[in-house]
């Protein structure tokens, strides 16, 4: 029995050179799907990662006491670099406060010096404080505890004088997170559904061909299993490859395309799909690959 | 060995196959015959369950075919040969392939079916042919690799749809001594054919000819001419006559 089965196994796998035109193009229109799926995938993943860093941040605006130290102010900055969750930092000297006051009061390129000109007392130096604009994008659920816990920790650095909290700009975050879970996973499923009916469908198009090899083993007292075999090996097969020459494929268009996204203001870099993705995009064709020749014998 | 009573079939409102009745013992050899369209194969394929079964009982080396499906099917083709009449053979395997393609699906192993193959091949003159893809092969080849695959298993039953159809008289007639031959082992065997000629040939076997899928004529007492009506038509239908080959002799040409 066991050589029977190893038989009908390998039957199903030198079977694919009987007729190597069909099973060329079957693996072609399902490498082909299969890569449109992964591309779609690729594009639903970066569009996630945008909604997760971009919408996802939490900000805090931290100002400090006129006259601090800027020593340890800077010291502070660096350190927000290495707290958990932390995204961004845009920070302030007093005097880049002023130049920057400067530039939007509409002297672009005047900065300080053309400031001083008009307000004399400002030459003596800026009297506007250290400020920092500090993002993060946290992964904890209970957002509200978290934002106070990392506001009590800045109001508690020395010589911050107040923090602003950026509640409104969280909570847009986490709408837009949960819309993106809601859209990313039925899409994850809906494309899943698609690869599969499409794979599927193509191999069992391709064992119209078998239909007669079939007939014929029907005849001469096969049993259903015995026949299935090898076609559900070769449609496993089948799906494999394509699934794999598609993955590979995408491997290739990924690195071409990083970064096509990547400039201001999108700043988007293309995602490759996780390991995980990787290996249903090789194993739904592959699975579906088999379904499709079982159904094909019933047929 | 095969028992067929009150068998209609009917494809739409077409009936090809009347009110058959017929019985065939271990070892008995019947030709079937009647013109094309007379519902030969159709009763053929009834005998395989390649059709099923509607009205009427109809039982095949003790397996009864009324309303039998999926591995119950494949047991019973396992004891029954059928010669196809369009071949059915893969035209990309070997010869050998094709032949071995019954045993195979039994699970036996290399070495016996090389054996069986090789002697059955040589019996029909193939031994040279094992290694061609059929596609390649003559019609008449073709069709001996399609009675090579019947004969190979040592069927209880061996059922031939025109098997001598593509090939010269003498092959034939040489063919039909292999027939025989399985019949002698105890087959069972029933040869559709056109040929008049082989039934001549022939006359200790069993005859029955079909014309629109009715029994117009059989020489042994199993088989009842078809009436239209159930039961009691049959029982009302006159005695056959043992000696209807003469009156088949007569009208062939």
């Amino acid at each position: 029995m066991i050589r029977m089965v190893a038989r009908l196994i390998r039957q199903g796998v030198t079977d694919l050179a009987l007729n190597p035109w069909t099973q060329l193009l079957t693996l072609m229109g399902v490498t082909l799907v299969t890569f449109l799926a992964g591309l779609f995938l690729m594009a639903l993943l970066t569009l996630d990662s945008q909604l997760g860093a971009v919408r996802g941040e939490t900000a805090f605006q931290v100002y400090w006491h006129p006259g601090m130290d800027m020593t340890l102010v800077r010291e502070q900055w660096e350190n927000f670099r290495h707290m958990p969750d932390f995204a961004a930092a845009t920070t302030f000297t007093p005097e880049e406060a002023l130049r920057e006051l400067g530039s939007r009061l509409g002297r672009s390129h005047g900065g300080k010096g053309e400031l001083a000109r008009d307000f004399p007392f400002l030459g003596e130096g800026s009297p506007l404080p250290a400020t920092a604009l500090v993002s993060f994008a946290p992964v904890e659920e209970d957002t509200a505890a978290w934002v106070s816990q990392i506001e009590d920790f800045l109001k508690n650095l020395p010589g911050v004088e107040r923090v602003i909290a950026t509640p409104l700009r969280d909570e847009l975050g986490q709408a837009w997170r949960k819309v993106s879970r809601y859209v990313l996973f039925p899409s994850l499923g809906f494309l899943a559904l698609i690869l599969g009916l499409l794979v599927g469908n193509t191999i069992r198009l391709s064992l119209l061909g078998k239909a007669y090899e079939i007939e014929i083993l029907h005849m001469v007292g096969a049993y259903s299993w015995y026949i299935r075999l090898p076609l559900v090996v070769g449609g496993a097969l089948q799906g494999l490859a394509g699934g794999a020459l598609a993955l590979g494929l995408l491997r290739l268009l990924h690195l071409r395309i990083r970064d096509a996204l990547n400039f201001p203001p999108l700043l988007a870099e293309i995602v490759f799909p996780p390991l995980e993705m990787c290996l249903a995009l090789v194993l739904v064709p592959a699975v579906t690959g088999m379904l499709a020749s079982r159904l094909a014998v019933r047929g | 060995m095969i028992h067929v009573r009150h068998l209609s079939h009917s494809f739409g409102p077409h009936l090809v196959i009347q009110n058959c009745t017929f019985s065939l013992g271990k070892g008995d050899f019947l030709f079937l015959s009647g013109p094309s369209g007379a519902g030969k194969t159709t009763l053929l394929r009834l005998l395989y369950a390649a059709l099923p079964s509607q009205i009427g009982e109809i039982s095949v080396a003790g397996v009864d075919l009324r309303g039998i499906r999926g591995r119950a099917v494949a047991d019973l083709r396992r004891q029954v040969g059928v010669v196809f009449q369009d071949f059915k053979i893969l035209p990309l395997r070997t010869v050998q392939a094709n032949i071995a393609l019954p045993l195979q699906v039994r699970g036996l192993v290399s070495p016996h079916i090389e054996r069986r193959v090789r002697a059955v091949a040589r019996a029909l003159g193939l031994e040279s042919r094992l290694g061609l893809p059929c596609g390649g092969l003559s019609g008449g080849e073709q069709q001996r690799v399609a009675i090579a695959r019947a004969f190979v298993v040592n069927p209880k039953v061996l059922l031939a749809d025109e098997p001598t159809g593509n090939l010269d008289p003498e092959l034939s007639f040489r063919l039909m001594e292999l027939f025989k031959q399985f019949q002698a082992y105890g087959a069972t065997v029933i040869f559709a054919t056109h040929s008049r000629e082989l039934i001549r040939r022939h006359p200790s076997a069993r005859v029955m000819r079909l014309e629109e899928g009715a029994i117009i004529h059989a020489n042994w007492p199993g088989a009842r001419v078809s009436s239209a009506g159930g039961e009691e038509g049959i029982d009302a239908s006159p005695p056959l006559s043992l000696d209807g080959r003469d009156e088949f002799a007569r009208s062939s040409p």
